[in-house]
């Protein structure tokens, strides 16, 4: 398997998933919890995620809810 | 309503915003309060129909769990999430499709903020998301300072409430100016106007819904109080009697003292 680098929420990993629902179970992630995905600051939806490819230099970001005014 | 509070509150009539009809008039937001278990006695108190809540990076420790959505959901209120963070407009229309998602509503509360020191809006981009925004079917309540003609742009740009505030974020100042939020109410009569920002006390809040304005939104005047349950309530208080009074028509103001008892007839001392 080939390994490259992307960002995670601000942080440079080294992955081998090819697609963003596997990033995402390779983190860990419950893939029913409350979280949405972004590549590269765009909005991916969640029927998406098994879909979206990626590629070394992607930047993925998580976000889930929090207190908020 | 919280048991130690015996007397419902006097929302008054209900009223529509985005197509929904809500019975209070005062949004809170979930921040900086001592305890989760205070910031449910604190909204359960407040008798609030809104809460906003805001997105923050999901690290991959957590693994997803999220027992703070989990506590907000239990307490049954409509949720408006926010954008707090974004400084571009594409950076606020990709966090509103996220939270879109996550939060199974089109509402979002639009910041954009323009000043990291004063944390006051960047007006132009908020006015740049809020159009792309309300093409793609969101309702939009855009935060904005109190300037005349950007509400007026927002308003035309198909936002469902302009909220502008009453002094900056968090400083519990009250209105800074308070001709200027007349201005609007006044310019801008068929649209739904919401202050956001700045109230630090119940007084505050009824003085601008003694204007005209259709609800208040507010978080740390609350979050932050000695006891923040009792000011929960307490605010809630005040925005009902601020509308009672605007939809009561408040007396004019005179430059001279007119005696409110009668004067024919008055014994003794001016006998003629």
């Amino acid at each position: 398997m080939t390994t490259f680098e992307i960002s995670l929420n601000g942080e440079r990993i080294d992955t081998q998933a090819l697609t963003l629902q596997a990033l995402l179970l390779e983190r860990g992630y419950e893939l029913k919890s409350a979280f949405a995905c972004a590549v590269n600051r765009d909005f991916v939806p969640r029927q998406q995620w098994p879909a979206r490819n990626l590629q070394g230099g992607d930047r993925i970001d998580i976000v889930t809810p929090i207190t908020g005014g | 309503m919280s048991n130690s509070f015996q007397n419902p509150i006097a929302h008054g009539s209900a009223w529509t915003v985005a197509g929904t009809t809500l019975s209070s008039r005062f949004f809170l937001g979930t921040s900086h309060y001592p305890s989760p278990q205070v910031l449910g006695d604190a909204v359960r108190a407040s008798g609030t129909d809104v809460l906003t809540v805001g997105l923050r990076r999901l690290q991959p420790e957590s693994g997803g769990g999220n027992s703070f959505w989990q506590r907000i959901q239990a307490l049954g209120c409509r949720i408006l999430p926010n954008t707090a963070g974004c400084h571009s407009a594409g950076e606020a229309i990709t966090l509103a499709q996220m939270a879109r998602e996550i939060f199974g509503t089109t509402w979002i509360k639009l910041e954009v903020i323009g000043d990291d020191y004063t944390l006051q809006p960047d007006t132009a981009a908020t006015l740049e998301a809020a159009t792309a925004l309300d093409k793609d079917g969101f309702a939009v309540f855009a935060y904005t300072t109190d300037d005349l003609v950007m509400a007026q742009r927002l308003h035309a740009a198909g936002c469902a409430a302009v909220m502008p505030w009453a002094a900056p974020i968090g400083t519990g100042r009250g209105p800074l100016n308070p001709y200027a939020l007349e201005t609007l109410r006044r310019r801008l009569p068929d649209a739904i106007l919401i202050v956001d920002a700045g109230l630090g006390r119940p007084s505050h809040a009824a003085q601008v819904m003694e204007l005209g304005f259709d609800g208040v939104l507010l978080n740390t005047a609350v979050a932050q109080a000695g006891d923040p349950v009792r000011m929960a309530r307490a605010f809630a208080d005040g925005v009902a009697a601020g509308r009672a009074a605007y939809e009561s028509t408040p007396m004019p103001e005179r430059a001279a003292a007119q005696a409110s008892t009668p004067t024919v007839g008055v014994p003794f001392w001016h006998a003629s």
